[in-house]
């Protein structure tokens, strides 16, 4: 992951500002820094997002496909995840450099929005055992500043958020064989019930104390973060340590509680935000890249 | 201004596909009207005065269809009184998604000049682009965008300075939008179907009796077929009798016309007529289908009226003259053929199909037709965005169903054989259309040749008479490399003479049932074409290890006689030999070897003594009543490098020629009666049955007209009378005649001796017959072969060459594979003939009339052998005046002239490309009277040939 080097001086700067609760562009420990979301800026996609964090910059496309459902859950459609590091995020990337953590990203985005806790799978599904809504679902970095994860959780479920998907019937013919049937009304689709689904906290063990929304250079100062996914409704859905370092088990649980809790918080502004963005319709400013 | 339009698509797999598309909107389209100062229009086209007669309105105006109007009025549209309209993109975009035909008028009229019809692309303009609102459908956003267009129109001229009264009327069929309009504040009318044109017209002097016919052609979705019944109530149906299965043949000549040819039990099968799309119900030719019998009462005849599916290229064209389709005239109740409808599809038979496409009117249009070549083939509509590379080339396409709801079957693009005209290009479709089977030999096919360097081995020697020292030779045409016979003629200590037929052993490369075999009976036989030949077995044997060449060792099979010196045979031996010929001569060479009194070498001695054996042979068979006949064949003289035609010439025959046929009947013969006496069951042996009497008529009636007899009771009467037929002053007419006789035999055909009992050849009058001597280009010697050697003891037996249903399976085959194998050849013929004619240009040639039909004369150039129609009806144009009697046969034009059957005229000859797929040598009179118009028969036309 992108990463900065920093002396020791900043460093222990950066956490004795931390021990006060004051962060180095004078946040407290579990703010996030200031965020910019706007909905459907991909046209050609189902449902997109765009979120900026600070500097970190990721956009998140859905593409909607009809494929067979997975053999073993034959009633519910699933996602895909795909994560492109792309070289424009940071230099590092270039050429083969983002795939081994294209790939990570993808497994663990994986492992905490594909579940049928967070979003209702059965709904996607169209025709069980033979058709199923897939959900493709591209995140490109764009610019990496720290905090990668909450930055990509958010803008997933602002664009399941945004996401469309064209109303299909399945029609049966004389044969017994089943025939897909579009909808003439471009408006008449399919919407996702987000209601339940994760934002990702990573906490940033610096010195004793944890923050959240950590930029590079206080990442540079911890060895180790625990990332929780956390329901709007505070339910844990997965956590997972990241970096080299260990954590002993006290501050895992202090973590988690601050992470439940920050968490909380940050999902009740989010939906407003998307519920009013929509409610504008066609008078909605659309900002896109060239903001 | 940038837009875009988004909509969602399902894709041929079944995926959904949103796709996004930009949609500029400008502010530079103008309203093309000449009132308008603020538009920058170079030329308007909609006129300051547009005065159209109508009691509605009395002013000026221009009026606006919506797309209802243009669909269902098409015909008032496009009267020259209506005048000043304004096309919007959107009706134009609706119209053309709905009904191809009205489209295509639509556009027409656009292009008039004096109708002033002015195409508004309201779509990109600015003010009067909508986008679809939420719960608004498809059609509702359309009339919405008329309506905006219209009021635009409205509001935009009352700013000219000088419109005066000039106002803009919405024309729309819907009550609905009609409201809506005026609510608007729109100027609008309602025209219905029923309304506008009729008498409360509001537009006078448009014709009112016009009907409107299309209003069912533009529902798209509607069903055109019957549905087919599933396979098992077909079956049931076919058990208790209800329906009949059997093979779906369409007519060539007639798209609305087929038969359905029933296997009944045992040899009476029957055929039911079908008439109309609906009662063939998308069934292709070569089909097995399940067919339901209509009632006697709705039994008819067949209609001879030739129907080509020549529709405008516009993918939905329905057939209009469907309606005209003769309701089949009530003929004589014998004509009545037994008629029915197809009822369900057991077996397609489809395959991909060579052709040419036809490009669609509609420039960006994806679908277009594809017109096979194969008359018998229905138009198939494929989808592709490359119409205009594909255009002008032979194209294969395959057929992918065809659903209830569309005239044509759905296919797509195979393969791209090429340009048409091409001789490649051309080479590989009539092998292709004519089943041949051409691709290299496989890996699997090559693995099963001798190894080389092949030699004859001790152990061959053992088993095989040496036959080394003889002095045998083989006589063929020139550049011949696939020898398969040879001879040898010497003097026996006791005065008689010994005669060998030397035959290449094919049959001990070709081990029975490995894949070489397969390939090989499959094949059936070699296919030569101009300039090119398709080997029924790898090159390697076919042009060298069995290849009788001089001077090299080679194995073969031999029938040796024992002969006197009347050519009597007193001795008959078979055997495996091993030969070394002495001589690879051609016929020309052998005969001047034998006119050539100073040559007395072995070889020139052999030749003669088999010269004059064959002599007698030959008076023998004729004595007993064998036919000669001809057939006027050509050969090309071809440019080494181009492989261009540059000169015809008619094969010639020589002394040589008849001495090794005479000689090969007479191995045939020999082998014939040996393999028959072994295998009683399961000898493979060839019929040529004598044709009915009735098939003599017009060579009887042809020669009555010059005062001369023929008989046909008996092969012998036919051939004496034949011999006898000469004019004076006119040394071809023996020939014609000949050619005429040839047209009236049947076929000669392979047969299982245990699955027929008469095994009589016509033609060579001989009571049995078979194949024997060209093991290298036909499977059915190679067969003949093994039943010899096991005859003999010299090769072992397998068991499906004694199954008599096997062999009778092969001989169908075979007799398949050599039809078509006939079928090409003549068509590779016809192909160079036109390439010959292409160079030539225009030619004046004289030629004999060889028919004479009811409208019109067939014409034979000798010198070409080339045969075409003059036709004295032209399409559409009137003809002159005819007569015909059928008694002469012969045929009066215009009371002037009178044409007999094999009178000399003079005609043009030119190549009419206009048809690129079937192109035709094109024949016009020229003497004795001039202008008359021609095409030339199709290349499969029936044309039996007489084929030992």
């Amino acid at each position: 992951m992108a990463s900065v080097q920093i002396s020791e001086a900043e460093k222990v700067y950066i956490m004795h500002g931390v021990r006060d609760d004051l962060r180095v562009d004078g946040r407290g420990c579990e703010d996030y820094r200031h965020m910019e979301i706007e909905t459907d800026v991909v046209s050609n996609t189902d449902g997109s997002a765009k979120v900026r964090m600070g500097h970190t910059d990721v956009l998140v496309g859905i593409k909607a496909e009809l494929r067979r459902p997975r053999p073993n859950v034959p009633d519910e459609g699933y996602l895909e995840f795909f994560v492109d590091c792309s070289a424009n995020a940071t230099p590092e990337f270039e050429g083969r450099g983002g795939e081994e953590l294209g790939v990570e990203l993808s497994n663990t985005l994986y492992k905490v929005f594909n579940s049928h806790r967070s979003l209702d799978l059965r709904s996607l599904c169209v025709c069980p055992g033979e058709h199923c809504w897939v959900l493709y679902v591209d995140v490109l970095l764009l610019q990496c500043d720290g905090n990668l994860f909450d930055a990509m959780s958010i803008a997933i479920k602002a664009a399941l958020f945004n996401t469309r998907i064209p109303k299909v019937r399945v029609l049966e013919d004389e044969e017994g064989g089943k025939e897909i049937e579009l909808s003439d009304d471009p408006y008449d689709c399919l919407r996702l019930r987000v209601d339940n689904i994760p934002c990702i906290v990573t906490l940033c063990k610096v010195g004793h104390r944890h923050v959240v929304d950590a930029t590079l250079q206080e990442k540079a100062c911890s060895a180790a973060s625990l990332l929780v996914a956390v329901t709007p409704r505070g339910a844990v859905t997965c956590v997972r340590k990241l970096g080299a370092g260990s954590l002993d088990p006290d501050s895992i649980f202090e973590m988690t509680e601050t992470g439940k809790r920050v968490g909380k918080a940050l999902h009740a502004p989010l939906m407003e935000l998307l519920q009013k963005d929509e409610s504008l319709g066609k008078k909605r400013q659309k900002v896109g890249f060239l903001a | 201004m940038l837009k875009s339009k988004t909509f969602v698509k399902k894709t041929r797999s079944g995926g959904v596909l949103k796709i996004v598309r930009e949609h500029y909107l400008r502010d530079d389209i103008w309203c093309g009207s000449e009132v308008c100062t603020e538009c920058k229009d170079d030329s308007p086209v909609l006129q300051r005065d547009a005065f159209i007669q109508s009691r509605l309105c009395t002013y000026p105006h221009y009026l606006i269809p919506d797309t209802n109007v243009v669909l269902h009025q098409i015909d008032i549209l496009e009267d020259p009184v209506m005048r000043n309209v304004v096309i919007l993109q959107t009706v134009l975009q609706e119209v053309r998604h709905r009904s191809a035909p009205v489209y295509k008028r639509i556009k027409d009229a656009i292009h008039e000049k004096e109708k002033h019809f002015y195409t508004f692309t309201n779509e990109h303009h600015r003010e009067t682009f909508v986008e679809r609102e939420q719960g608004e459908s498809a059609n509702d956003r359309n009339d919405r965008a008329i309506r905006v267009a219209a009021l635009w129109y409205n509001q935009h001229l009352r700013k000219a300075p000088c419109a005066g009264e000039l106002r803009v009327v919405l024309l729309t069929n819907d009550q609905a939008n009609k409201e809506k309009a005026t609510e608007d504040g729109l100027l609008a009318y309602r025209c219905t179907a029923r309304r506008f044109p009729s008498a409360q017209s509001p537009w006078q002097g448009v014709n009112h009796g016009r009907q409107i016919s299309l209003l069912n052609e533009i529902t798209g979705g509607r069903v055109l077929f019957p549905e087919h019944l599933p396979l098992s109530r077909i079956q049931t149906g076919i058990k208790n009798g209800t329906f009949l299965q059997g093979t779906f043949r369409a007519n060539r000549d007639n798209y609305l016309e087929a038969t359905v040819f029933v296997h009944g039990e045992g040899e009476d099968g029957t055929e039911v007529l079908l008439q109309g799309l609906q009662n063939l119900n998308r069934a292709v030719h070569q089909d097995i289908v399940a067919v339901e019998l209509f009632p006697r009462e709705r039994w008819a005849a067949p209609s001879a009226a030739v129907l080509e599916d020549d529709h405008a290229n516009d993918e939905d064209a329905e057939e209009e003259e469907a309606e005209k389709v003769p309701c089949v005239v009530r003929k004589k109740t014998s004509m009545l053929k037994p008629t029915g409808r197809v009822v369900g599809i057991i077996k397609r038979n489809w395959r991909p199909f060579c052709g040419m496409l036809t490009q669609s009117q509609i420039k960006e249009a994806t679908r277009h037709l594809f017109t096979p070549a194969d008359r018998h083939i229905p138009r198939i509509r494929i989808e592709t965005r490359q119409a205009s590379a594909l255009v002008g080339h032979r194209i294969i396409v395959a057929i992918d169903g065809w659903p209830r709801n569309s005239r044509y079957p759905n296919g797509h693009f195979v393969r791209n054989l090429g340009g048409a005209g091409d001789k490649e290009t051309e080479t590989e479709v009539l092998l292709l259309e004519h089943d041949v089977p051409h691709q290299p030999f496989s890996k699997a096919v090559l693995s099963f040749l001798p190894r080389m360097p092949w030699a004859i081995t001790e152990e061959d020697l053992k088993v095989r008479a040496d036959l080394r020292h003889l002095c045998v030779c083989s006589v063929d045409p020139p550049g011949c490399t696939d020898i398969d016979d040879a001879l040898h003629c010497r003097e026996l200590d006791n005065g008689n003479l010994e005669v060998g037929v030397h035959i290449a052993d094919v049959s001990h490369f070709i081990r029975p049932g490995n894949a070489l075999d397969q390939e090989a009976a499959n094949r059936g036989t070699t296919v030569y074409l101009c300039g090119k030949r398709i080997d029924m077995v790898p090159e390697l044997l076919s042009s060298d290890l069995c290849s009788l060449r001089s001077n090299v060792d080679r194995l073969a099979f031999s029938c040796v006689w024992e002969m006197n010196r009347n050519a009597e045979i007193i001795r008959t031996h078979f055997t495996k030999s091993v030969i070394n010929s002495k001589a690879s001569l051609t016929y020309a060479e052998a005969q001047m070897r034998i006119d050539d009194a100073t040559m007395n070498d072995d070889i020139t001695n052999s030749l003669r003594g088999l010269n004059a054996l064959a002599k007698i042979l030959k008076g023998r068979r004729i004595e007993k009543g064998a036919l000669t006949l001809s057939s006027p064949e050509v050969r090309f003289h071809m440019d080494s490098e181009t492989h261009d035609p540059i000169d015809l010439q008619t094969k010639e025959l020589k002394d040589t020629n008849s001495m090794v046929e005479e000689f090969m009947l007479l191995a045939n013969i020999s082998v014939a009666q040996k393999i028959y006496e072994e295998f009683s069951e399961c000898a493979l042996l060839r019929k040529h049955p004598a044709p009915p009497l009735s098939n003599y008529d017009i060579l009887v009636k042809a020669a009555k007209s010059r005062d001369l007899e023929i008989h046909t009771d008996s092969a012998k009467a036919l051939a004496d009378s034949l011999n006898a037929a000469v004019l004076g002053g006119f040394p071809y007419f023996n020939t014609l005649l000949r050619i005429l006789a040839t047209r009236c035999m049947m076929q000669a055909i392979y047969f299982c001796s245990g699955m027929d009992s008469d095994f009589r050849h016509y033609g060579l009058a001989s009571p049995i017959y078979t194949h024997f001597t060209s093991p290298i280009r036909r499977y059915s010697d190679i067969i003949v072969h093994r039943l010899l050697a096991v005859a003999i003891n010299a090769d072992g037996t397998y068991p499906d060459l004694m199954d008599k249903h096997k062999q009778s399976t092969l001989c169908n085959n075979l007799n398949y594979r050599h039809k078509m194998a006939q079928y090409a050849q003549r068509a590779s013929v016809a192909f160079h003939t036109q390439l010959f004619f292409k160079n030539k240009g225009i030619l004046n040639e004289e030629g004999f009339i060889l028919f004479v039909r009811k409208n019109a004369i067939i014409i034979l150039i000798a010198k070409f052998g080339l045969e075409g129609t003059v036709f004295f009806k032209n399409k559409g144009k009137p003809g002159p005046k005819l007569s015909f009697d059928s008694e002469g046969p012969s045929l009066t034009v215009e009371d002037q002239h009178t044409f007999h059957m094999f009178d000399k005229v003079k005609v043009t000859v030119t190549l009419d490309a206009s048809n690129i797929q079937h192109q035709k040598i094109r024949m016009a009179l020229v003497e004795p009277i001039a202008g008359v118009s021609v095409a030339w028969p199709e290349p499969a036309a029936k044309k039996p040939k007489l084929d030992r």
